[in-house]
């Protein structure tokens, strides 16, 4: 919908630039090859992987964050359409949307990329010591490194401002070290022009200055660290291996204070937004200091607990409830020493007393601020900054950026987490393809693989790989062990063991032990295949061999993981889980592969803001798209707004949008239509939709769900008793009429949380506190005098919204924090036409309090519109909640676990507009990947039926679910056959035979029994 | 009695049981560490000689989790399997083995603490039953090879044919309750496993 449009295919190009190899980058940068764009990838460092590659763990999961990460680099690293361009940045932009010229300042490595074998002679060598910036300086490092293991590209380089030989002109022993020849002393700057149709930005953020947090004592204290130090600290691969340690004297401290909003939500730094991601990773944190020492104290000092996302505050109250955190709402000051060592805080608490006591580490919650060099990044790409110097967008086109065909992703279109910011990379993808699809396809070229090897008679060859996974495997399971002990198997004929199997080092390892070795066979025993087998079959195609011939030790998930305390027992059990994928991989056989065309159109489920935004972005990359809305009319709840924080009216953007979809030629809208039957799979789904003329079946190749909620309807205080008591909804809708107060209003209370949070609604609507303070300001404007309480739980003006919580304080309106075991009381007054009472706890004076108010309003959340039904025939699963469970919480925020399946806007979390809008273009992105691409490869597990021992019963055919198998004459003979192209795999078939004449391919008959007969030698 | 530490063999459907698992590992959910999983696409695939293989080869419990009844990825599969575990249930009976020692349970892919909830409560169970034998007042290595007998048996033609007609009946009717999936199994399978048990599945 903010599309830059050139429809000249001549002169447009088919090639995007991402600037910023973070996780958002890199995403992006994924996507777009997915759709037929040919990638330069532009980082500033070394290599991607941005801030995500070094936290050790991501919230609400605590799942690893470099393994959930590697796949992608690698991805990026393989990828034949990406050119990952380190150290460089953007210098110029020049030339119009579709026709850009980019210009690149790109540093020396000192060390050719292409001839660098990674092994890492030249850092051995190395006489100049300097800091290593990936472990935030905790350790040294050398001039010639590689930034961490996992780096993508696999690389090392040499650091210009130290070296010897680049400074000094002495030293220079790292080339004679080098046996590859690939140091490169005299490599020049250079300056590259590159042709572009798009810019993506996703620089990142920047760190918030150590003179801010001096004040906290960082530089004075030696315990007194950053959030990031302690992330470091906490990690396998950090300067302690895993070991948080105190700094001063490497210790493990007792006492441990997170101090919040370190540099956010402050006046003093010009840093008056919230940072949106800290309230989160602070407790990560915690919970994995206590994970680290079960003993030691921990105490979390909030303002307000920002746990507003999808799941965020379950996962908040478990921690705390399991962890035994102590929270305190609290914001200490500063940080001081006390003579016998330890860390003073001295902190007053809501009730006005105050509070010190000691600490042994303290760590600094900092926030993000915009990133570094976002000026000069704004001046080159030619785009306006905020006045946070974050780039400017605009509420309804939340990805664009001022510049037509600049696109802005990530943290540095405002603070934001990890799902949030590969979200927008998705949606920067859709509106890149969108603005080039004349062009798609036109400057990508196809990957290609080496012959597979035909494996035939050859006697079993197994390789077995075991992965520590950092210490997620490692912490728990005796990996040399279990390595140890898969070399004395049958048919083993190589095993060993990585630190993380994932890495791009380590594919490479892979393809040449495959080689070395004549593996023909390959079990890697460390995560779960559902996320990683994809990596690991890429890497065994680029080794010559059939993806087939692989399988997977599950011994994180569900072995290290869920037997923390274990170890023993974990350890039996990783090499019980080894021998039985041995057995199971040793029956493996080669299969071919099937190529299925596309139906080249999408179905979107529903018609508000979200499906209205997928479905124009979807048509805008050439798409045939059939929009099914259930009511008469298009536009869903985002009409109930009258006003967003900006002023802006969401009316007059929905009626351009509704425009838009019924002018597009590529759309199709069916109104009071029902979805009533699915059949097939991704590429080729037959969908039914009843409407009053009747039943209709659409043909599309991916469906997306956007089938909104609804508000929550209170019962509570009052409403519906009283017609002084109104939601925010209603209070929208009299605002929008210009005289929202009836005469003689003087006081108005909001009460928040009504029904949420762990009431009728267990989770957090997020967008009420900002729908709050939205319409308490417009009250003010309107009604200066007038005087407005809100009491909250805690207010959630994330990002910034936090502008708003400042501006409504100063305009004079009252904040009072209630406790849920505490709640407000609210009262009919007296006579017919006089007030009501409110009661509630005001911590400051340590009493009640009783006022009068001619008006209440209460903040409610959003429910889900029950997708039970439609969840049913798609088979994709619902949260508790009755939200649609995505298929990575971190990394696929926007895909459902059935391929060609995506959801966006209420249906998948309550999100404001703009979050919305981003997160429905990224559904349209993801959609059109198969959609660009034009064929699927199902992977060929399908059902293979011997014709010799066929005695063609029928049925298999009678069950079949997919109508994949029919009978035919053989001769006299009947006989049963497989429609590969529909078959799934489930296996039906094969279990109902009568003379076992159907097998699965990879789970074959022989392969489950050899893992059974495996699982009865355990000990 | 002594610590008894059971041997469990689990069948997971990938779409929801298999899921469930790696989710409660991924939220550090803890559980007894008996269980050793086989992946299956669906619990459609499995085959009732499988649960009974495992039992002879050394389990000391079967456990079959899939989807949520209704809920099968692929549309009926785990209807399916009821079929399946039926029959294995039947057998089990007839052979004097605890029925406690074969259960088939769902776990979406959302409900990690439930598949905890279900793998704990079936661990302590066995665990309070004992080995293979012990809650039989049998010889376990009797057992164990009359199981094997039994496995060999649920690959012959004769009572797979039976399994047939009672899936075929079952999706007819479409009344998937365990009851009346039992009925029908033993319903159409009643003569052979009688014709197997006289000739002494046991004495084979």
């Amino acid at each position: 919908m903010n599309a830059a449009r050139t429809n000249n295919s001549a002169t447009t190009s088919g090639a995007v630039m991402v600037i910023g190899g973070g996780v958002a980058g890199v995403q992006t940068a994924l996507d777009l090859t997915e759709l037929g764009y040919k990638v330069y990838l532009v980082e500033k460092s070394a290599a991607i992987g941005g801030v995500m590659a070094r936290l050790d763990k991501t919230f609400p999961t605590n799942d690893c964050s470099l393994c959930i990460l590697a796949p992608k680099l690698v991805e990026a690293g393989r990828d034949p359409n990406i050119t990952i361009i380190t150290l460089a940045e953007l210098e110029d932009l020049s030339g119009e949307p579709g026709r850009f010229t980019a210009r690149i300042r790109k540093k020396p490595r000192y060390i050719d990329e292409e001839v660098c074998t990674g092994c890492g002679q030249c850092t051995l060598y190395c006489l100049k010591q300097i800091g290593n910036d990936f472990n935030e300086n905790l350790e040294n490092s050398h001039a010639a490194h590689i930034d961490f293991s996992q780096a993508v590209p696999t690389s090392y380089h040499i650091d210009a401002k130290s070296c010897l030989r680049l400074n000094h002109d002495t030293c220079g022993l790292c080339a004679v070290a080098c046996r590859a020849g690939a140091i490169r002393f005299d490599e020049k700057e250079k300056m590259l022009d590159i042709a572009v149709g798009a810019v993506v930005l996703a620089p990142g953020f920047g760190r918030v200055s150590d003179e801010v947090m001096a004040k906290y004592g960082l530089g004075r204290f030696k315990d007194v660290v950053t959030a990031f130090e302690h992330e470091r600290l906490m990690c396998a691969s950090g300067p302690t291996g895993g070991e948080i340690l105190r700094i001063s004297d490497k210790k493990h401290p007792k006492k441990i204070a997170f101090l919040q909003c370190i540099g956010s939500r402050d006046e003093t730094c010009d840093n008056n937004y919230c940072s949106s991601v800290c309230c989160m990773y602070a407790i990560k944190q915690a919970t994995l200091a206590r994970e680290h020492d079960p003993d030691c104290e921990i105490t979390l000092f909030y303002m307000d607990i920002r746990t507003h996302g999808k799941g965020f505050d379950a996962a908040r109250q478990r921690a705390i409830k399991e962890n035994n955190f102590r929270v305190i709402y609290a914001r200490p000051p500063k940080v001081e020493n006390v003579i016998d060592g330890g860390l003073l805080l001295t902190w007053s608490s809501e009730d006005g007393r105050h509070h010190y006591e000691k600490f042994d580490l303290v760590v600094l919650s900092q926030g993000l601020e915009a990133p570094h060099g976002a000026e000069q990044l704004a001046a080159a790409s030619g785009i306006e900054l905020n006045e946070y110097l974050f780039a400017a967008t605009a509420n309804f086109t939340p990805l664009a950026t001022s510049r037509p065909g600049v696109y802005v992703i990530g943290a540095f279109q405002g603070p934001k987490d990890i799902p949030d910011s590969v979200t927008q990379a998705g949606g920067a993808a859709a509106l890149c393809a969108g603005q080039l699809a004349p062009a798609r396809a036109s400057e990508t070229i196809k990957a290609t693989f080496p012959k597979e090897r035909d494996i035939e008679g050859e006697e079993p060859r197994v390789g077995v790989f075991v992965c520590h996974c950092g210490i997620n495997i490692g912490g728990v399971v005796n990996v040399p062990a279990v390595a140890d002990y898969a070399g004395t198997l049958p048919h083993v004929v190589y095993s060993s063991r990585n630190l993380y199997s994932c890495s791009q080092d380590a594919q490479k390892m892979l393809v040449d032990t495959i080689h070395e070795h004549k593996l023909n066979r390959l079990v890697v025993a460390a995560c779960t295949p559902r996320t990683h087998e994809p990596l690991f079959q890429a890497t065994m195609r680029e080794a010559g061999l059939n993806r087939s011939l692989f399988e997977m030790a599950n011994i994180r998930d569900q072995c290290s993981w869920v037997h923390m305390h274990e170890p023993e027992a974990a350890t039996e059990k990783a090499k019980d889980a080894v021998r039985m994928a041995v057995a199971k991989a040793c029956h493996l056989t080669a299969l071919a592969e099937q190529q299925l065309p596309v139906t080249p159109g999408a179905l979107v489920v529903g018609a508000g803001l979200a499906g209205l935004t997928a479905a124009l972005a979807i048509a805008d990359q050439g798409f045939g798209v059939t929009l099914v809305e259930r009511s008469k009319d298009l536009g869903g709840k985002a009409l109930l707004l009258s006003a967003d924080r900006y002023g802006n009216k969401p009316g007059k953007s929905m009626t351009e949008v509704v425009q838009r979809i019924n002018k597009h030629k590529k759309i199709k809208v069916l109104t009071n239509a029902h979805v009533t039957a699915v059949s097939g799979y991704v590429g080729n789904f037959s969908t039914s939709v009843t409407t009053a003329r009747g039943t209709e079946v659409i043909n599309h190749g991916v469906t997306v769900l956007a089938t909104g909620g609804t508000p929550y309807q209170p019962s509570q205080y009052l409403y519906g008793q009283s017609a002084r008591v109104l939601t925010q909804l209603d209070l929208e809708k009299r605002l929008g009429t210009g005289k929202p107060l009836p005469r003689s209003t003087r006081q108005v209370v909001m009460i928040q949380c009504v029904g949420s949070r762990g009431e009728d609604l267990s989770y957090c609507s997020r967008v009420c506190c900002g729908q709050a303070l939205k319409n308490a300001i417009r009250l003010k404007a309107l009604a200066p005098d007038l005087r407005i309480t809100i009491l909250y739980r805690d207010i959630r003006a994330y990002g910034f919204m936090e502008d708003d919580y400042r501006q409504a304080r100063k305009l004079g309106i009252i904040f009072s924090r209630y406790d849920i075991g505490n709640k407000p009381e609210v009262a009919l007054g007296k006579g017919r036409n006089s007030p009501l009472t409110v009661k509630y706890f005001d911590h400051l004076l340590g009493d009640s309090v009783e006022i009068a108010c001619e008006m209440l309003v209460l903040s409610t959340g959003i429910v889900p519109e029950d997708p039970t039904d439609l969840a049913k025939i798609l088979k994709v699963p619902v949260t508790a909640d009755k939200f649609l469970l995505e298929a990575h919480v971190k990394l696929q925020p926007v895909d459902l676990p059935v391929d060609g399946t995506f959801v966006c806007g209420l249906a998948h979390s309550p999100r404001s507009m703009d979050e919305t809008i981003a997160q429905a273009q990224a559904a349209a992105g993801r959609a059109c990947q198969p959609l660009a691409r034009g064929f699927v490869t199902p992977a060929p597990i399908v059902s293979q039926i011997n014709p010799e021992t066929c005695i063609g019963c029928g049925a298999c055919e009678s069950f079949c679910p997919y109508k994949a198998i029919t009978i035919y004459k053989n001769g006299k003979q009947r006989k049963a056959r497989t429609i590969t192209a529909s078959c799934k795999g489930c296996g039906v078939c094969a279990a109902r035979c009568p003379t076992l004449a159907i097998d699965m391919g990879r789970f074959t008959y022989d392969g489950i029994m050899a893992q059974i007969h495996a699982f009865g030698e355990q000990k | 009695m002594t610590h008894h530490n059971p041997k469990i063999l689990g069948f997971l459907c990938n779409w929801c049981c298999y899921t469930a698992a790696d989710s409660a590992g991924v939220g550090r959910y803890q559980y007894p560490p008996n269980l050793r999983v086989i992946r299956m696409m669906c619990t459609g695939r499995l085959d009732p000689s499988f649960p009974l293989e495992g039992l002879a080869g050394g389990a000391d419990a079967i456990f079959v989790g899939g989807c949520h009844p209704g809920e099968c990825h692929y549309i009926d599969g785990n209807y399916h399997a009821l079929v399946s575990a039926a029959l294995v249930h039947e057998i089990m009976e007839r052979l004097g083995v605890s029925r406690d020692r074969f259960l088939i349970d769902w776990a979406s892919a959302a409900e990690g603490p439930n598949f905890v909830k279900i793998i704990t409560a079936f661990t302590q169970k066995i665990t309070e039953i004992g080995p293979l034998g012990q809650a039989e007042d049998k010889n376990g290595a009797d057992l164990r090879l009359e199981l094997a007998n039994a496995a060999e048996a649920a690959r012959s033609r004769k009572l797979r044919i039976g399994l047939i007609n009672a899936s075929k009946e079952m999706m007819k009717s479409r009344h998937f309750t365990r009851p009346v999936v039992a009925g029908l199994v033993r319903d159409k399978c009643a003569k052979t496993l009688d014709t197997l048990f006289d000739k002494g599945i046991a004495a084979a």
